[in-house]
């Protein structure tokens, strides 16, 4: 997870996280820890005041395994400020619903973001599911980015943004 | 029918915009086939054998003679003079080149039409019955709400990268045509005891490797929570299903794995969530809207018999069989559906020419009230045909090679294009439908037959359906040469079942004797009045395996 | 996919879908993508059928082809022909139309 540029918001951003790995102490710098040690840690962790991100993993789990349980979060959610989802492929698409759980069902207002293998394509989709942080490779720039996320003028349906979606917009 | 509006348009434009940018970038290398494979796919383009395919969207099976038209146009223009109907109800195109697709594509989209969803791990092209809003006894026409579905998975952002590809069918009629518990949903459009319209709900059929019948997840959703409960239904899938084995990752299988009632307990659970916010409750003026594109046609009132019709049938054997086989009963006095084959004697199933094309879009102008349909079983209809003007419309189908006397018999058989197109092909499929239709092409013989669906796959992905034909054939590949194994007993309809395996494969020589043999030990053993399939569910596969290995 | 090189193939050649069109091509002697099955190269063992699929994918293949793969031939006399009926095909075109494909261009010259 080096080697990229945050785009938040649609706009480019500073880093101002670390991935911390699960034996590396904590700091008072803004941390994106793991979900077994925010389970394991729970107590301690409410100790701390710095900004706190947890990422959501859906590999190294075991082959059959589907990935982390985006609902385990749920007596967190008050105290993150970040939730990374990790997209495995870019043919995994289970974190989009996981987006739209956080956003919709336990109406998460913090940072939402997108690391992992995630194509050009899918920029849009996942924006839509309530994704506004996305890292970005080196080699791209903001303007194209941007030229992905207005590729298609609209949508049918809602999701996790302000667009309502034709089939509710039409008759209004 | 639908007609798209300026946002409909739009967006289908965007798609096209969106896809030429993708084959460009495919060309000049920025995308590697790894990368470009699920976008091409996501817009209907698949390699197989010779060429790329594309696969053409005709939502719920309508067309209105101008796509008709257009489909024909694009079959002349950028293939090879013909098209190939398939179980999805879509068209395929066997020859298109990659970097004509973009053009191809612009040129459908004037016609309303488009090849988005028709692959890729998505919520596919919605099917339905191809009688839909012309034969009696419907709760309503089962297009407003497959139009509503259509709409709303569309560039659906949660659902176009699942476990799976992702099929859903709708019927609202007693007898299903549309197949629809072997589909992902299956969707029954009823009326309750207070007369409102709501939903059924069957949930993980399928086919291919494993194939199972849906189960039924619910009696009744209310018409305006239907999207809801959809919704739930594909979350529960997208978080669940397996991602770890392609044949493990169809719905079906988590169906299946987690068991019915726990299946159920999820989706209710999940359904209660997202319909507390109402957010996904279709308001009525839309459906509203929706609704008044599929009003029934101006029809006239007419006497519910035609002297004109019932004297060709008098004066003219040949019509008199097209009718009693491929003309079924209107809802409307005066009124017939008529079946166009595409199951000549010795011809390849669901293929049709742009010449034949172009006729049929012109009978549908003139005496179908402007509309085609496409059936899960590889034929065509014309909806709404006058009595007085069948005979007419006969003749002008006889004279293009469209007007074989054989629906629902065993000439009408589904086939998937197999080994001389596909690129996972075990074997050849249409060859053997060709060498069966040939062996039975006597028509008197098919009647006395009576009604018998043989379906053939070239592979277990199933295609051809051959899991649910009365007579499945699935071809096999042992060493680089073709075997064929039979099934019997599979259906499609209200009754869904999976055939069960004969025994061991038979040989390219072989398989039509083996066939005629299945069909022999029928008529030997049946009682009156019973079709195949009755035989075989009264007498069990044992006559059969006697009858085939002995 | 099915029927594609038997592990005890002696003979064996590579093929591809070119990129612009589809179309089946054969990798020939002289390292191009070619049309006809009679033109391409025909490996003599594993380890020539090897350096061979490896000459026919070197980093810009995806430029110009989908999916090289080494597939079995056999000896017909003073040629080869494919092994399989899959590659017979695609070296062909569909056996339900005899008017498509190569074996329709092969007729008309
Ligand atoms: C190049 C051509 C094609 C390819 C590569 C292809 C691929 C596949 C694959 C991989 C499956 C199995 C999916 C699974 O079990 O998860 C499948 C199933 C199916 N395909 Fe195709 N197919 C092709 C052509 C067609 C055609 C021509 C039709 C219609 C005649 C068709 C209709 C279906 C149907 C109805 C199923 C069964 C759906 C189910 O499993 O429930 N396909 N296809
Ligand atoms: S059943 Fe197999 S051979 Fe037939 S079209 Fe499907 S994938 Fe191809």
């Amino acid at each position: 997870m080096t080697d990229y540029h945050l785009v938040i918001d649609g706009a480019t951003a500073e880093e101002s996280w670390i991935y911390l790995d699960d034996d590396a102490a904590l700091s008072d710098a803004p941390s994106i820890i793991s979900l077994t040690r925010l389970k394991d840690q729970a107590y301690a962790l409410a100790e701390r005041s710095a900004p706190l991100g947890v990422i959501l993993r859906a590999d190294g789990l075991g082959k059959t395994d589907l990935g982390e349980d985006v609902r385990e979060l749920a007596p967190f959610i008050d105290r993150l400020a970040l939730i990374a989802i990790h997209f495995p492929a870019y043919r995994n698409g289970r974190g989009y619903s996981a987006a739209r759980v956080l956003r919709e069902e336990f109406n998460f207002t913090g940072q939402l973001r997108a690391t992992g293998d995630v194509l050009y394509d899918q920029w849009a989709m996942m924006n839509r599911c309530g994704i506004n942080a996305f890292e970005l490779a080196a080699d791209i720039d903001l303007a194209t980015f941007q030229t992905a996320l207005g590729e298609l003028s609209g949508a049918y349906q809602p999701a996790a943004d302000q667009n309502r979606g034709a089939l509710w917009a039409r008759g209004k | 029918m639908y007609r798209y509006d300026e946002f409909d348009h739009k967006l289908v434009a965007d798609r096209v915009n969106q896809f030429r940018g993708q084959v460009e970038r495919r060309v000049s290398g920025a995308l590697s086939e790894d990368q470009f494979k699920p976008l091409r796919l996501m817009n209907g383009v698949y390699l197989q054998l010779h060429a790329y395919m594309l696969r053409v969207a005709i939502p719920y099976g309508t067309l209105r003679s101008e796509q008709m038209r257009m489909l024909a146009h694009i079959a002349r223009k950028y293939d090879r003079g013909y098209g190939h109907f398939t179980t999805r109800q879509n068209i395929q195109y066997n020859w298109p080149a990659l970097d004509e697709i973009p053009d191809l594509l612009d040129e459908l989209a004037c016609v309303e039409m488009h090849a988005i969803q028709t692959s890729g791990n998505c919520i596919r092209n919605v099917t339905s019955d191809q009688y839909a809003g012309a034969i009696e006894g419907e709760a309503e026409d089962p297009r407003i709400v497959s139009e509503i579905i259509r709409q709303w998975s569309t560039f659906h952002p949660e659902f176009t990268y699942l476990p799976r590809k992702f099929k859903i069918a709708v019927t609202a009629h007693k007898n299903d045509r549309a197949a629809i518990k072997l589909h992902d949903i299956g969707i029954v459009v009823k009326q309750n005891d207070a007369g409102e319209i709501g939903y059924e709900v069957h949930v993980g059929g399928g086919q291919g490797r494993t194939p199972f019948v849906a189960k039924k997840m619910t009696d009744f959703v209310p018409k305006a929570k239907l999207l809801a409960y959809l919704e739930a239904v594909m979350r529960v899938y997208n978080m669940l299903g397996r991602r770890d084995n392609s044949y493990k990752a169809r719905i079906k299988i988590l169906v299946h794995e987690t068991g019915e009632e726990e299946m159920r307990r999820m989706v209710e659970e999940e359904f209660a969530k997202i319909d507390a916010s109402e957010m996904l409750t279709v308001p009525q003026e839309e459906i509203d809207r929706i609704s008044a594109y599929f009003a029934p046609p101006a029809f006239e009132t007419l006497p519910a018999d035609s002297q004109a019709f019932s004297q060709a049938q008098a004066d003219d054997a040949d019509f008199a069989r097209f009718v009693r086989a491929n003309v079924v009963a209107h809802k409307q006095d005066g009124y017939a559906i008529v079946n166009i084959s595409l199951k000549p004697i010795g011809g390849v199933p669901g293929d049709a020419t742009d010449a034949q094309m172009d006729v049929i879009a012109d009978l549908a102008e003139r005496f179908s009230h402007d509309e085609v349909r496409v059936t899960h079983e590889q034929n065509l209809v014309l909806p709404h045909v006058k009595l007085d003007d069948v005979k007419t419309v006969y003749d002008a189908l006889a004279a293009h090679e469209l007007a074989t006397a054989n629906l629902g018999l065993i000439s009408d058989q589904i086939a998937c294009p197999g080994l001389d197109y596909c690129n996972l092909a075990n074997a050849r499929s249409i060859p053997l439908a060709q060498e069966i239709s040939e062996r039975f092409s006597d028509l008197d013989r098919q009647y006395d037959i009576g009604e018998l669906k043989i379906k053939i796959s070239g592979c277990i992905n199933a295609c051809g359906h051959h899991h649910v034909g009365h007579i499945g054939i699935l071809g096999v590949d042992k060493k680089g040469t073709e075997f064929y194994q039979i099934s019997l007993g599979g259906a499609a309809d209200e009754n869904a079942a999976i055939g069960q395996i004969t025994g061991r494969a038979f040989t390219e020589e072989d398989i039509v004797d083996a066939i005629e043999t299945v069909v022999t030990t029928y008529t030997d053993l049946r009682a009156d009045g019973e079709r195949f399939i009755d035989t075989y569910n009264r007498v069990g596969m044992a006559p059969f395996k006697e009858r085939l290995y002995d | 996919m099915a029927q594609h090189a038997a592990k005890r193939a002696r003979f064996q050649a590579v093929t591809a879908n070119r990129l612009s069109d589809g179309e089946v091509v054969y990798f020939s002697p002289d390292n191009r993508w070619v049309e006809a099955f009679a033109m391409a190269e025909v490996a003599d063992g594993a380890e020539a059928a090897e350096t061979l699929l490896a000459r026919a994918m070197p980093a810009d293949f995806e430029a110009h082809v989908l999916e090289p793969y080494l597939f079995e031939v056999l000896e017909d006399g003073q040629a080869y022909k494919p092994a399989s009926v899959r590659e017979t095909i695609r070296a062909a075109g569909p056996t339900v139309r005899l008017d498509l494909g190569k074996q329709a261009e092969a007729k008309a010259e």
